[in-house]
């Protein structure tokens, strides 16, 4: 089968897949969530005024004409309004999608290629004080809550010191570059631990293979083994972790956009929960579960093209 | 190895370099805000959170607004030349326009230029509000109450499309400036309606040529232009070109005179050039950027308040020494827990009572607000006539011993015979402390609570549908009119209407019959009190307290107190600009 024929039919399982998820977010939001009229009109909701809006919103149709809406949104792309802020959500995504993306591509970008650095320098030494403390100090980052170290971060170098924006951004080039350095750095800070740790389990399963003896054996040096063929044969579990990430970031990183005042994703998604707003959850949960496809049949294609044992079927 | 090093050096260069913050140039006259919420939009008949009135205030304006350095609050014209002239039996209200108001410039307009606003623009624009299909959510405010328009929305909820130039009889236009309102029933408070933002003007041009996207297009007649409002984090208006003759008051109640607010006492408003609104969701960034002199003003947040007052309610000297000084006003609000007096149980006065009575209102105000709040003797919170001045409710905790005999006298000594009582409350962590709270104090007595949290919207539909035993809620005031809190009260306006715990005392219901129809006088306010005094006797609730905002200022921003009526308020704030410029240099 070639690339082509594969790619294809791995796309066409979005429409199962958006079928399943659009009948779970339907179910969940007409068990679970609280009712959409009585949060939009809060204190002076009357049974008449509630039961107006539920028909104005559509709440009244049978389940199937409701669960076919959804689908169709789905596959038109058309996903309405908000219920709260009556913003038209494709709109809001798009404005909300280039903050989020500023912040969480430089992160993420930044993030993996330190973690993968430091697995790959730990693992040079493996066994030794540096791998050992590198380890501890990796236990000892995810210990402290991401919480601590955004509100530390923020009260140290933009209050006291004054070297970062306390919060805040501006659009455009290169006006929102002095406002996501601090979110970038305290991002990469909560990755490294868990990311070296992951990083240096997989280039260490690596050394102890057959083939690195064979090359020691020939006598290459530590460096070419470590760069040329471990690093290489890491890749499969390398490019899975990365590429399997990369659809959630466009959902931004709540805790940071929100302290720091970033227009993103987040906040969207976050506030979309909060008011029971089902156009905006929807539209999220279905472009993620999209993306998260999308996105694993990329990482597929790229096993093909960093390990030629695997080949598509 | 090196290119790894010279990334990091690269890195730390750039964080250097570009990362070094900007210190707050902008000394000039911008009014620098936060809230910690997104804005809804720009649509006035969706603005139903403060946040949203106060972003739809500052370029829309109504009829009335309340006088910016009076207390009590005094309702004074705004858009309309003089007060209304009300017919004798209280039922029309005739408004004279003001001439030569101009809608902001707006590409809606012939040439872009905004028109003169006129009497029929009110017209339209309370017809939107009343507009079936486009659900406004400031509707409650004239459900019933203007003749014809009930029956106008509901003709139209039946039809495909709304006729705005069908003639409603309660509200129609008699000249290009005159405005008349004719209601059901006589109801004094309809004029608070007219200073609420639900009700501003807008034009219907502007309203036609964007259509949906109209609520990101304000252009109304305010002191502030928005050109287009996006949902971000910072909305940055600029002051009106053309805004009307308006000056800052010359009048003022005494302790505004006092406290220097009549400085700028005739000088045409608004007195900034701009005001930038940063939407700061969380408190830590909104605390540092205030402590920074990059916001102006700031509620004091929860985990900052023992760092900034002083047990005695005073500014700590380090905020002092920063030319920062602090603003305590009593917020018109009560908080409570309510008996379902539809169960047989609650209709029990001693059992009321003797619960009220084992509360410790004290012990609350210190664990959940500070001790900054004050405790509610009854339903009218302090400011508002109907309020009894250093009155104390029999049946005020804690006496712990006179609840128990109490509690002996219904019937149930020790809590003996009592079912376990639920207690609903919302799901918010001060909600359930609350709630575990109320739980201690009653088991004092023998009464056993069982605590249940609910998210808030299901907190309401268990109330309506009258599926509560206690519940613990608060109300804030729509309008400063004693009315407003007794209405909660009131027996006909039962769940599903205001009145949530059913409450139906015939005495009471008579008294607020006969006062709902008074225009303000010592004879309205007489009765008010002696509800007020009902209220706390009968113990139809558990009271709560009255919150007080307490809010922290720069010693550059002019004019700024705290209101509950904030609508409007940006056009009245002043910024000095020198004294900005010494202050910035030691933040």
């Amino acid at each position: 089968m070639n690339l082509w024929q594969y790619t294809l039919r791995r796309l066409l399982y979005i429409i199962p897949t958006i079928l399943g998820v659009a009948g779970i977010i339907f179910v969940i939001f007409n068990l679970v969530a609280p009712d959409p009229a009585l949060i939009m009109l809060g204190k002076h909701a009357s049974v008449a005024q509630i039961a107006e809006l539920r028909s104005e919103l559509g709440l009244d149709k049978p389940y199937w004409a409701q669960y076919l809406d959804i689908v169709k949104s789905a596959f038109t792309f058309d996903f309405g309004r908000s219920w709260t802020t009556k913003q038209e959500i494709l709109s809001m995504i798009k404005r909300g999608a280039i903050p989020s993306l500023t912040l969480s591509v430089p992160a993420f970008f930044l993030s993996t290629v330190i973690s993968i650095s430091i697995s790959l320098f730990v693992s040079f030494y493996r066994g030794k004080w540096l791998d050992k403390s590198a380890v501890f100090i990796c236990v000892l980052l995810m210990s402290v809550t991401s919480l601590a170290y955004i509100l530390f971060g923020q009260w140290l170098f933009a209050y006291k010191l004054g070297w970062f924006e306390i919060s805040g951004y501006e659009s455009g080039f290169p006006d929102f570059v002095p406002y996501i350095i601090l979110p970038v750095i305290i991002w990469i800070v909560l990755s490294i631990g868990p990311d070296v740790r992951f990083y240096r389990t997989v280039m260490l399963d690596e050394i102890y293979q057959d083939y690195v003896r064979t090359a020691k054996a020939k006598g290459l040096s530590e460096k070419t083994i470590l760069f040329k063929h471990v690093l290489k044969n890491a890749m499969i579990p390398i490019v899975t972790f990365v590429v399997i990430q990369i659809p959630f970031l466009i959902l931004g990183a709540l805790l940071l956009e929100n302290f720091f005042s970033i227009p993103g994703l987040g906040g969207i998604t976050l506030n979309g929960i909060y008011n029971s707003d089902f156009p905006v959850i929807k539209a999220m949960t279905i472009l993620t579960a999209m993306a998260y496809i999308i996105f694993s049949v990329i990482t597929d294609v790229i096993y093909t093209l960093v390990d030629p044992r695997v080949r598509l079927k | 190895m090196k290119k790894f090093t010279s990334l990091l050096v690269a890195l730390v260069l750039i964080s250097g370099l570009i990362g070094c913050t900007k210190k707050n140039k902008d000394t000039g006259r911008t009014l620098n805000l936060s809230i910690p919420q997104e804005v809804k939009g720009m649509d006035p008949i969706y603005a139903n959170d403060r946040y949203s009135s106060n972003e739809v205030g500052r370029v829309y304006e109504g009829l009335l607004e309340y006088h910016y350095l009076k207390r009590p609050y005094t309702l004074v014209p705004n858009l309309a030349d003089a007060m209304p002239v009300v017919s004798e039996d209280g039922l029309t209200y005739t408004f004279k326009i003001r001439k030569g108001v101009m809608f902001h410039d707006d590409a809606s307009f012939p040439n872009g230029k905004g028109r003169e606003l006129v009497a029929e623009d009110f017209v339209y624009s309370i017809k939107r509000l009343a507009d079936p299909k486009l659900q406004g959510l400031g509707w409650w405010l004239l459900d019933g109450k203007v003749k014809g328009l009930n029956e106008w929305r509901k003709k139209y909820s039946e039809l495909p499309k709304v006729d705005y130039t069908e003639v409603v009889e309660g509200l129609k236009t008699l000249d290009k400036y005159t405005l008349q309102f004719k209601l059901n029933k006589p109801f004094p408070q309809f004029l608070y309606s007219l200073a609420m933002p639900f009700t501003f003007a807008v034009a219907k041009e502007v309203v036609a040529k964007y259509g949906q996207e109209f609520l990101n297009h304000p252009v109304g007649t305010g002191p502030f232009i928005l050109p287009v409002f996006q949902q971000t984090k910072k909305i940055t208006y600029v002051k009106s070109p053309n805004f009307r003759k308006k000056l800052y008051p010359t009048e003022a109640s005494e302790e505004f005179k006092t406290a220097g607010f009549l400085e700028d006492a005739g000088k045409q408003l608004p007195l900034v050039d701009k005001v930038v609104v940063n939407v700061i969701i969380e408190s830590q960034p909104r605390w540092l950027n205030f402590l920074k002199g990059k916001i102006d003003f700031i509620g004091i947040p929860k985990d900052n308040f023992d760092s900034a007052v002083t047990p005695s309610r005073t500014l700590s000297e380090e905020y002092i020494s920063k030319g920062i000084s602090l603003l305590v006003n009593p917020s018109l609000d009560i908080t409570y827990t309510a008996f379902n007096h539809d169960l047989k149980l609650f209709q029990n006065v001693d059992l009321r009572r003797a619960m009220a009575l084992a509360y410790d209102v004290v012990k609350s105000n210190e664990l959940f607000y500070n001790n900054t709040a004050l405790p509610a003797q009854s339903v009218v919170p302090p400011g508002i006539a109907g309020n009894i001045k250093n009155y104390v409710s029999s049946f005020r905790g804690p006496n712990v011993d006179e609840a128990k005999k109490l509690l002996a006298k219904a019937g149930y000594p020790e809590g003996k015979g009592l079912p376990i009582i639920t207690y609903d409350c919302p799901s918010g962590t001060v909600s359930r402390q609350i709630g575990e709270y109320v739980k201690k104090q009653m088991a004092q007595i023998g009464v056993r609570i069982k605590v249940i949290n609910n998210p808030w919207p299901e907190l309401q539909k268990k109330i309506t549908k009258r599926q509560v035993m206690l519940y613990g809620i608060a109300w804030g005031a729509d309008y400063p009119d004693a009315e407003n809190f007794l209405q909660l009260l009131y027996g006909p306006n039962k769940s599903p209407g205001a009145n949530g715990s059913g409450y139906n005392n015939p005495e009471f219901n008579k008294l607020f019959k006969t006062s709902s129809i008074m225009q303000d006088s010592p004879e309205r306010t007489a009765l008010y009190e002696k509800m007020n005094r009902i209220a706390a006797d009968q113990a139809p609730w558990i009271y709560g307290v009255h919150r007080q905002n307490f809010t922290l200022r720069h010693s550059f921003l002019k004019n700024y107190m705290s209101t509950d009526f904030e609508t409007g308020q940006a056009q009245y704030l002043n910024i000095d600009s020198k004294l900005k410029v010494k202050v910035l240099e030691k933040l």
